[in-house]
């Protein structure tokens, strides 16, 4: 089940768009795009989540590398998540560390 | 339009290989048996995701990356799918091996591992383990929704 990572930066935002499942198969594509993000320097990395229709425990420690690789000045957002994925980023707790928005 | 979702009994059996690769089949079956129970998109998420990571846990940490099987095997009736796990690497007991999230610790400096054991057994609405004949049986239980989406672990 594949994942598709695409990157752009936006002004000063990152954005990293991810389609498709993100487990532990796929989230070595998804570090790879984590590491360019974070070479960028923006001051925000937007990750798009709208077209992700499954999230596994990789994904959260995806999330936890990539605030780790940009450091804690750097906000990190998820946007448009649908409901388990997000309810999975509250489970772990990282509500607290990371942005989670709608759109 | 709105009928009762017609539901089948099924069962079936499936051994892989443990390799991240195999996770998909995995996958595909367990969504077939919540489709035949009947089960709704969250439903069937949550059975997804419980199988999931003890599959992912079983490949990573209890074979090591080395030679071994998994089997799955599943039961559906109306409104509830029954799915066991076994596997022949050393014992270990989920619940004992489930390590809780810690919200409060930056995440710089935050465990994951033992994250996904919690998330599979906060997914279920019943989970036993056994250890017989040196294989490690998990037996995950979820019922079609109406309840609440992550039911409350004891």
């Amino acid at each position: 089940m594949p994942l598709s990572v695409s990157l752009s930066v936006e002004g000063d935002t990152t954005v990293i768009e991810l389609e498709g499942e993100l487990d532990a198969k796929t989230a070595p594509d998804f570090h790879q795009t984590i590491e360019k993000a974070a070479g960028h320097g923006t001051s925000t990395v937007e990750i798009r989540m709208a077209g992700v229709g499954y999230m596994a425990s990789a994904g959260l420690r995806s999330l936890v590398f990539a605030q780790q690789k940009v450091g804690e000045h750097v906000t990190i957002k998820v946007v448009g998540a649908i409901e388990p994925v997000s309810r999975t980023i509250r489970t772990a707790g990282l509500d607290r560390s990371i942005v989670l928005s709608d759109d | 339009m709105d009928e009762a979702v017609k539901t089948a009994r099924m069962s079936a059996e499936l051994e892989v290989p443990a390799t991240l690769g195999a996770l998909g089949d995995i996958a595909a079956l367990v969504l077939r048996l919540a489709g035949s129970a009947g089960l709704g998109k969250g439903a069937s998420y949550r059975i997804r995701l419980a199988v999931d990571e003890l599959a992912t846990n079983i490949v990573m940490h209890g074979y090591r990356g080395g030679d071994g099987r998994i089997t799955v095997r599943g039961r559906s009736g109306p409104g509830r799918v029954r799915i066991s796990i076994e596997d022949r690497a050393p014992a270990f007991d989920p619940v004992q091996g489930r390590l809780p999230p810690e919200p409060h610790t930056a995440p710089e400096r935050r465990r994951i591992g033992g994250l996904g054991i919690h998330l599979a057994l906060t997914s279920v609405d019943e989970f036993d383990y056994v250890r017989r004949d040196g294989r490690n049986i998990s037996t995950l239980t979820v019922m079609a929704e109406g309840t609440d989406p992550c039911p409350p672990r004891p």
